[in-house]
């Protein structure tokens, strides 16, 4: 073979090889994300009639109350998926993890599988999981406290919302375990034997070397679920049959872009709404990165 | 090592070489089994499964009548005619020559210019055929915008109360006696226990039963100018009147959601009655067939004394889409499905919806006693409450509204179940307005 | 020591309990006929096992089809990302070339970026090539998984630089090389990778519900939430739906377990 060819395929091999991503990047990520800015500046009725209106967009969003319903909504799941979710997700990891477990498979399979149902599923199967007076909480909560058997948890405001965080619990806390054990199990022994020697107890051991051992895990695993419950939508727009439940209770950010871009056919506004989560979120995981100083390690 | 003798060697492990094999096999089944595209010459879509069969029915009597021409009925998730419809209209995309949309969805298809409206004008060739003058007027009301009609049409959906007839005079309730909404609210208090029994379905948490009340006043989200009323003063009463009936102590409704859940709950007698449209009325013959014989119909109770005793609940248009090549021949299946009596006569038995063609009503099927309605002539119970049936105006912002106004109702709902009466007049006032607010931003945000 | 053990045990019981029961539910579910379906919690005795939700599952919806639909879909989006990305990952983990931190970036951005800000220029893109409603719309803006860049990257800086040297003076080419020496060495992430992105492939919702219109072509999420409310009201043959459409997701689990556990985490352990 052509030593000339030889050397300049090795040359360009890389090149050739990201290719794919870089032409994938251009046309389905840069020329939608600068095409949705300016989108965002137009009033439209499908892409054939488009007005432009200007700043009127986010004005009229920064005064929207249902958008605000829609961040409140989404941001209340977003907190308990970081400050509920995941400390029981590491508490699960850390019973796992203890010597005396037998069966530690089958728990690590029990715990994870209702994640191998997916979220489109999961909200079938729990839409009639929450039904009143049939279904199986409603059942099994009358039976063992006495509620009512005709509670309506996707019927009523108050209720959607925890409705929503029991399933995304059920269906999230086992595969955030996953990460937490294999952290947990990276951890050196010999940390622990260590600080046992310098007569640490329990709680110290857990504070300075659980904690430390674990941490690079924690932040991905916290910046992880940040991002992906900002971009809640098909849980609660398919458990409560392609809505946003009563009184808004389950519109989120994402459902709301939904509804305005390809219900109601204004992909300005929808553009306007995306644009403005974008924001949030590249606030929020970056204010992440840097609170724990993850941001320099990357590279 | 004995079992790599019978185990073929995978370079890239299990999961890529079934992958390939998934794919090319799913891949090989779809390559001979394409998605057939229509050879239809006229396409018409609907969302209800309801519609679809007796319309399917129908094909062959019109394909006689009108040799060459080849029609298909296709039935279509309502929130897929929505979007795919709106994904029509802008990207010129496979478009069907007919289409039924549902009332409530009719209305944000005529927003945008007049010109880019989807939907061909009905009006003129309803008026040349003298149809415009055999229909129920007040149908007409949802689907005119800016003085054109774009849709026909397909029912009356007058309501009626349909009630457990056994258990009513277990419970010596009689119907006789309860002549507005009032009387039946004291009768109601009487016999419903919460948990138990409820003396009517009613939603705490969306418009759909709240809006019969409002209609039945003569309220409504939009007037006949396309004006915003649904803060009126008749608004406010009819919230006032309504939310202490499904929330608070002394609530006589309840609700479980749609179909085979409330079905069953009037099957154990969770709900002694319920407000029933036409169309409601086979859904429940053929989903508790037990109860044949039980049921029984009267006219809603009034508003005030000698008021109106109906009131209305959904609907469909057909519209003629603009693409069609053929707008006249797509009128003449319009016409066969929507206006020809034998056949309309015979859908009403397989689905007890009133037609809006009054001169069909003549026909002996309205009048035939149903068993399972304890013998009462079901068509003629509906068909004369027919011209009493309130409009309900089309506006392009009317589903906006609509999820307002249910978001009035769950938060006035809550507040009355948390604080009884107790400033709740303000509060429902101040709620409306609010909602009312936040459509006119909406409104007047409409470059069009 | 034993009760420390016994009330450890007694609480994963506890947990796992309630983590599997609303699934035995659903398989209870399945298998009941309509008139017991809500009058048995769970299962009612074996003589009344009734088959009556499948039949209406497959009777009343083109269940089937949205099936092969679902299973192709998957199955070519995986591998064509499971080629691309690990292409990619091996550029950015074994060469060094002008504009790889940028790509770094972009490929970080990418992961930050929810796409759902993108949704409706990518459908005027999708339709101007004329990929509305056909299972290309579906399959090539997908083609690349940054996520799975990151993981093969990661895994493949490990590999031994001695060993590609070794390659070349055989006279491999670069992608032979990839072909020959690395990828067969990655079999575990592999595996790992052909999981979590048939995950994300079978579970997508809002994309497809975007740009398919024809029901012959519905994925089985889109189908199944469609299709139920149309035909059947029912909720048994909704369980039965969800059931099956479970299945290829959990023999795929089963199969490749190992691989799936440790190319989860890898990424984050390492990190």
């Amino acid at each position: 073979m052509n030593a000339l060819f030889f050397r300049l395929q090795h040359r360009y091999a890389p090149y050739l090889f990201v290719a794919p991503f870089v032409i994938l990047f251009l046309t389905f990520t840069l020329y939608p994300i600068a095409k949705s800015l300016s989108l965002s500046f137009y009033i439209t009725n499908g892409p054939k009639s488009q007005v432009f209106v200007g700043w009127d967009n986010f004005r009229f969003l920064w005064g929207d109350p249902a958008f605000h319903r829609a961040v409140w909504n989404t941001c209340t799941y977003a907190l308990t998926s970081v400050f509920l979710q995941l400390p029981l997700s590491l508490g699960l990891a850390l019973l796992l993890n203890s010597r005396l477990v037998k069966g530690r498979n089958f728990f690590r399979f029990g715990f994870f599988s209702p994640h191998l149902v997916g979220q489109v599923f999961v909200a079938v199967l729990f839409s009639v999981v929450f039904i009143p007076k049939f279904g199986l909480l409603n059942r099994v909560l009358h039976a063992l406290v006495g509620t009512a058997i005709d509670t309506k948890w996707l019927g009523n405001p108050e209720l959607v919302m925890p409705a929503l965080v029991l399933t995304s619990l059920w269906m999230y806390v086992g595969f955030n375990m996953i990460y937490f054990l294999a952290a947990l199990q990276s951890v050196d022994r010999e940390l622990y034997e260590a600080a046992q020697v310098d007569g640490a107890g329990a709680f110290k051991q857990f504070v300075h070397v659980t904690l430390p051992g674990i941490r690079s895990v924690a932040v991905f695993v916290t910046v992880l679920s940040t991002i992906g419950s900002f971009q809640l939508f098909e849980l609660p727009y398919v458990m409560l049959s392609n809505t946003a439940g009563p009184d808004n209770s389950g519109l989120t950010v994402v459902m709301y872009l939904f509804q305005n871009g390809f219900i109601a056919g204004d992909l300005g506004y929808a553009s306007a709404i995306g644009w403005t989560l974008t924001m949030g979120v590249l606030v929020i995981s970056l204010a992440q990165m840097r609170l724990t100083g993850t941001w320099k390690r990357e590279d | 090592m004995k079992n790599r003798l019978f185990s073929v060697e995978l370079p890239f492990g299990k999961a890529p070489a079934l992958l390939v094999l998934v794919t090319a096999l799913t891949g090989l089944y779809l390559f001979f089994h394409p998605v057939e595209t229509s050879q239809a010459t006229l396409r018409l879509w609907t969302f209800a499964s309801n519609h679809a069969v007796p319309y399917q029915k129908a094909i062959p009597s019109f394909e006689t009548a009108h040799p060459g021409t080849q029609l298909e009925v296709q039935l279509v998730h309502g929130d897929a005619v929505n979007s795919r419809l709106r994904a029509a209209f802008w990207a010129d995309l496979d478009v069907p020559d007919l289409v039924e949309v549902e009332i409530s969805r009719a209305g944000s298809f005529f927003r945008g210019p007049a010109e880019d409206v989807g939907f061909i004008d009905l009006m003129p060739i309803l008026k040349r055929t003298g149809y415009y003058d055999r229909i129920v007027q007040t149908r007409f009301a949802p689907y005119r915008n800016r003085g054109r009609i774009y849709g026909l049409p397909h029912d009356v959906h007058p309501v009626v109360l349909a009630y457990r007839r056994d258990l009513f005079e277990e419970l010596g309730i009689d119907v006789r006696q309860i002549r507005t909404w009032d009387d039946f609210v004291r009768i109601g208090r009487e016999v419903s226990v919460p948990g138990e029994r409820y003396m009517i379905e009613l939603s705490d948490n969306n418009a759909g039963h709240f809006e019969m009340f409002l209609f039945q006043r003569d309220g409504g989200y939009f007037d006949a100018e396309g004006a915003l009323i649904m803060d009126n003063e008749v608004a406010l009463e009819t919230l006032l009147f309504f939310i202490p009936l499904v929330a608070g102590s002394e609530r006589i409704g309840s609700d479980l959601g749609s179909s085979r859940l409330f079905t069953q709950a009037v099957e154990s007698g969770y709900f002694l009655s319920f407000i029933c449209p036409d169309w409601r009325s086979k859904g429940t013959e053929t989903d508790i067939p037990r109860m044949g014989g039980k049921m029984a119909l009267m006219p809603l109770p009034a508003v005030r004394a000698g008021g109106r005793r109906t009131s209305t609940w959904g609907g469909t248009m057909l519209g003629i889409t603009k693409s069609c090549p053929d707008p006249e021949l797509a009128w003449q299946v319009a016409e066969h499905m929507y206006f020809n009596k034998a056949e309309l006569a015979e859908r009403f038995r397989e689905t007890n919806i009133l037609p809006p063609l009054k001169d069909a009503w003549e026909h002996p099927a309205f009048d035939e006693p149903r068993a399972y309605w304890s013998g009462q002539k079901l068509g003629r119970i509906y068909a004369d409450l027919a011209d009493d049936v309130p409009p309900q105006y089309a506006s392009p912002f009317i589903e906006t509204a609509k999820s307002k106004m249910a978001g009035v109702i769950s938060s006035c709902a809550a507040y009355y179940r948390e604080n009884g009466r107790e400033g709740f007049e303000e509060f429902a006032r101040a709620r409306l307005l609010a909602a009312a607010e936040e459509v006119r931003r909406y409104i007047q945000r409409n470059p069009y | 020591m034993g009760w420390q053990r016994f009330g450890l045990h007694a609480v994963l019981v506890l947990c796992s309990v309630v983590m599997l029961t609303p699934m035995v539910w659903l398989i209870a579910a399945t298998i009941k006929g309509p008139d017991d379906l809500f009058h048995y919690l769970f299962f009612p005795s074996p003589s009344r096992f009734s088959l009556y939700n499948f039949r209406q599952l497959f009777e009343q919806i083109p269940y089937v089809r949205f099936m092969i639909n679902s299973l192709f879909v998957a199955g070519a989006t995986v591998l064509v990302q499971l080629f691309f990305s690990s292409l990619g990952g091996f550029a950015l983990a074994k060469y060094e070339f002008k504009g790889k931190r940028l790509i770094m970036v972009l490929m970080l951005t990418t992961m930050m970026i929810p796409a759902q800000v993108m949704l409706a220029p990518m459908y005027e893109l999708i339709y101007a090539m004329g990929l509305v409603d056909s299972y290309w719309g579906l399959i090539i803006p997908g083609a690349v998984s940054v996520f799975g860049m990151f993981l093969f990257r990661q895994s493949m800086l490990d590999l031994p630089d001695d060993l590609l040297q070794a390659g070349r003076i055989d006279g491999c080419t670069e992608l032979r090389l990839y072909w020959d020496v690395v990828l067969p060495v990655q079999r575990p992430m592999i595996g790992a990778f052909c999981l979590i992105a048939f995950m994300g492939s079978w579970n997508n919702f809002l994309w497809p519900q975007i740009i398919l219109h024809s029901q012959e072509r519905f994925t089985l999420p889109i189908g199944l939430n469609q299709m139920v409310g149309l035909y059947a009201q029912e909720y048994g043959a909704m369980m039965a739906g969800t059931l099956l459409a479970v299945l290829p997701v959990v023999l795929l689990f089963f199969l490749l377990q190992k691989e799936f556990i440790s190319g989860l985490t890898a990424g984050a352990v390492k990190g």
